[in-house]
């Protein structure tokens, strides 16, 4: 189901309205019954693929504590084998097995081209990982193993983050279920501000900004000058975000109207100081997820179970640079089975290699300085990073970005105007809206009035645009991995 | 105890705007909605008042259509006729539809060459769009030509329209269409096309998001339900409303206007310029005569070109529509002064501004005689080998 969608706010005023009506076992029912429509309402097919992996990680998990160290170890690779035996299956079998054709084609063997047809279930990599991540916390000792199966379904298929996110940690959310929340008032407020922002940013920016992103990556890039290669960019950049950020709003405030408290999934990822900074900024619980079950038991580094974002300040050896880009090789192949995407993790192993080398250097700088200097570099290098997400293939990235390379390919606009002055409203609004929040905002506490008028007339804009763009024209990016 | 005071108050502020907001929210909408202004369609936008839109019908036959939400009308005709005739296919854009300070009895091109072909044994359609660009016209002409026996093809080049691509949602099923489909992917603009917009939907679906699953039908129906209150069924139109406010506020702020230059944009104009290519060669293989001209412009005051820019268009138009064996006719000053006008400005207020693209019925009458000439050369010299 779409959160962009009628269907979607019916259902969740139809759930919430029962689950504070309800005694505290039907309310588990009611959420993984819920869940179960949510999810069939794209494809009821799928659904049993989703309850496998749930099923598979609550047994293995169940048996773990009297099991031998060797049992449970053989019990953890069972859940992986499955896990992402699946995952390959759905997400990977045809882009490898397209690859390897190409390859053995290459070596001089006539190899026919196989015709698979398989669909990808709609947020496969997010309850994959989630179980994953269950099954090793408890192969961890960090949590014990859940034996209620409804309790432990809701977290694993809980509908507002089931298809793409937060994910999320068993010791985060699974207490939640397992507590009687009584109701809150403030519960409501907050998730209907967030639903309302998300949509915003979904209907009104997102959806909006699609078109001329669609258009800009379909010129010929021959043609294309420096400055639209850096537009386009940052336009992309923008539209990722506010469609991923808006999915989360969403998933937060669905959530919270059910008086469930997920961690945050995005802090302004382009107001970053540093690549490092960018990563515990943005998709906060995808990028900690991969740090503490990827990259630090690659790199030999203890593992805590929290979720801080970011790859922490591991020490720098070799160990840890063949970690953090088979870490990033990962990251980027989880996102979709292309080379592009492998390239786009490929840019930002190397961006943070390259900040480790140079971080040391800018201690004496002073605060101000460093704040500035690596915004203004870290901003567009995070931007330039979009483009193998975006385009075509990765020959289409590498002329896009050699063209950034090129000085005389800066002496022309090859695009309609009003792109590069929708990106630069949409830099300057980002921007002005971080400071008023951060900086402006304390300073208006004291007076209530300012605040009340400000505030009702920004909700006031936000439900008018939102009521009239609401359409399920377009998924969220984000389904698509 | 102040301190839980405050608190307290600060709560129920934050309750109260949001309430308030999400009220003043929907008022609102209920009073643009409820204003009933006729919202132009957001292409047609540059005509503005003071230009009209005219598509011809013979005795009460349509002869001129926009898009696939109306070709039936022109296709059925055809059949209706049962006339068995060879098609000319006029495909355009605003110029061949809109006529600046329409008086009663005024018509374009469309008629005139419509009666004066049938004369000749030909039955003259036309398919004009706002902005249309050569890459809507490739579309349009593989999906008319597979419907009927078109002999001739007349086309526009406009160099504003060369700065447009893609193609707009009112034409995009076309790309579903099977035989369409195929002869698009023969070529490499066609394969660009198929793979730009394949999965799109055409206009006025709203839930292409939803397309094969089982939340399509919910959707149809609250849809449908909600559609009974105003402000849900007037949003297509305050949509268009709000995106219309969006480009009246750019222009007044930039202080673009008609007569503001527009530059070549390379990309659109390569894209356009494959279009084109693909179109006259496909018309050359199935033995239709083409005629391709450039529009009449605006001569009386400094065009919104830059001069070397347009030079270089017609040009190339023209070296690229005789190699590919097409009759090629510069039409740019055709038409004079007196035949072209004022149109009210797409900018804050309502001042008067130069149109350079769309004339009087005076110069559609001297448009329609120069293209039934040069169709008569096309006719004689048989342009396509």
């Amino acid at each position: 189901m779409i959160f962009n969608s009628l269907t979607y706010l019916l259902l969740l005023v139809f759930v919430v309205v029962l689950y504070w009506v309800l005694p505290y076992r039907s309310r588990l029912l009611l959420i993984f019954t819920a869940s179960m429509a949510f999810y069939g309402f794209w494809r009821v097919e799928f659904l049993p693929v989703m309850l496998a992996s749930t099923l598979v990680d609550f047994l293995v998990s169940k048996r773990m504590p009297e099991a031998s160290a060797r049992g449970r170890k053989s019990l953890l690779m069972t859940s992986l084998v499955i896990n992402l035996g699946m995952l390959f299956y759905f997400k990977y079998l045809i882009f490898f097995a397209d690859n390897a054709i190409g390859f053995a084609n290459l070596l001089g063997l006539d190899i026919e081209p196989l015709v698979l047809n398989i669909i990808l279930p709609l947020g496969i990599s997010f309850y994959t990982f989630q179980t994953i991540s269950y099954t090793v916390d408890v192969y961890r000792g960090f949590i014990k193993p859940e034996q209620d199966f409804v309790l432990y379904a809701c977290y694993v298929t809980f509908f507002p983050q089931l298809v793409a996110g937060p994910v999320l940690r068993a010791a985060e959310v699974i207490h939640q279920f397992a507590n009687r929340v009584s109701f809150d008032w403030n519960d409501i407020v907050v998730g209907i501000r967030r639903i309302l922002y998300g949509l915003f940013l979904k209907v009104v920016l997102a959806d909006n900004i699609a078109p001329l992103v669609d258009t800009g990556f379909a010129m010929p890039v021959e043609t294309m000058s420096a400055l639209d290669v850096w537009t386009m960019a940052f336009l992309f950049g923008f539209q990722i975000y506010f469609d991923f950020c808006a999915y989360s709003h969403i998933a937060l405030g669905s959530a919270r109207l059910m008086g469930i408290c997920f961690p945050e999934n995005f802090n302004f990822p382009y107001m970053a100081v540093s690549p490092k900074d960018f990563w515990r900024r943005w998709h906060i619980s995808l990028s900690s997820w991969i740090r503490d079950y990827l990259y630090l038991p690659l790199a030999g580094i203890k593992v805590h179970d929290r979720s801080i974002g970011g790859l922490g300040n591991a020490a720098v050896d070799k160990r840890h640079h063949r970690a953090l880009f088979l870490t990033w090789a990962i990251m980027g192949l989880w996102h979709g089975a292309n080379w592009t995407f492998l390239l786009w993790g490929l840019y930002h192993g190397i961006v943070i290699f390259i900040y480790r080398l140079i971080e040391p250097y800018t201690h004496s700088l002073n605060y101000s300085l460093k704040w500035l200097g690596g915004f203004i570099i870290t901003l567009p290098l995070m931007m330039l990073a979009w483009i193998p997400f975006r385009a075509d293939s990765v020959s289409v990235t590498f002329e896009m970005w050699g063209r950034v390379l090129m000085p005389s390919a800066y002496t022309w606009l090859g695009m309609r105007e009003n792109i590069y002055l929708i990106t630069f409203l949409i830099l300057i609004g980002f921007i002005t809206v971080y400071f008023f929040q951060r900086k402006i905002m304390p300073l208006l506490q004291e007076r209530k009035l300012v605040i009340f008028v400000g505030d009702t007339a920004a909700v006031t804009v936000m439900t008018a645009l939102v009521i009239v763009f609401l359409r399920p024209i377009s998924q969220f990016i984000y389904f698509q991995f | 105890m102040k301190l839980i005071k405050l608190g307290i108050l600060q709560t129920i502020m934050n309750r109260m705007s949001l309430i308030a907001g999400l009220v003043f929210g929907v008022v609102l909408l209920h009073y643009f909605a409820s204003q009933k202004t006729v919202t132009p369609k957001f292409e047609e936008l540059a005509l503005g008042k003071g230009t009209s839109t005219s598509l011809a019908s013979i005795n009460g036959v349509q002869i001129h259509c926009y898009d696939l939400n109306d070709a039936h009308q022109c296709l059925d005709g055809y059949v209706k006729q049962a006339i068995d005739l060879p098609v000319a296919l006029w495909l355009g854009n605003s110029q061949v539809h809109a006529i600046n300070q329409m008086k009663s009895g005024d018509e374009t091109a469309v008629p005139e060459l419509h009666r004066r072909l049938i004369d000749q044994g030909a039955y003259f359609l036309t398919f004009s769009q706002p902005n249309a660009n050569l890459q809507e016209h490739l579309l349009l002409f593989h999906y008319l030509h597979d419907r009927l026996p078109v002999k001739k093809l007349v086309i526009p080049v406009v160099f504003d329209d060369m700065r447009e691509t893609g193609i707009r949602t009112s034409l995009v099923d076309v790309l579903k269409d099977h035989s369409v489909s195929v002869r698009m992917a023969q070529t490499k603009i066609g394969q660009r096309l198929l793979a730009d917009n394949g999965d799109q939907d055409a206009a006025g679906n709203d839930m292409s998001a939803l397309e094969d699953t089982v939340q399509e039908a919910s959707e149809k129906w609250l849809n449908a339900q909600m559609d009974k209150l105003m402000i849900w069924s007037e949003r297509p139109a305050l949509r268009g409303q709000f995106l219309l406010s969006l480009y009246k506020l750019r222009n007044t702020a930039l202080g673009i206007n008609p007569s503001t230059v527009r530059k070549m944009l390379p990309g659109n104009y390569k894209l356009n310029r494959q279009a084109f290519e693909a179109m006259l060669d496909e018309a050359r293989r199935q033995g239709i005569q083409v005629l391709v001209y450039v529009v009449p412009l605006r001569n009386d005051v400094p065009i919104p070109y830059n001069a070397a820019e347009y030079s270089n268009f017609k040009t190339d138009m023209q070296a690229l529509s005789i190699s590919m064996g097409a009759h090629f006719a510069n039409l740019e000053d055709l038409v004079p002064a007196e035949y072209w006008g004022t149109k009210q400005s797409t900018a804050v207020g309502s001042k008067q501004e130069l149109d350079f693209m769309h004339f009087s019925a005076g110069g559609h009458n001297l448009l329609a005689k120069a293209l039934y000439q040069e169709l008569q050369v096309l006719q004689t010299v048989g342009a396509t080998p």
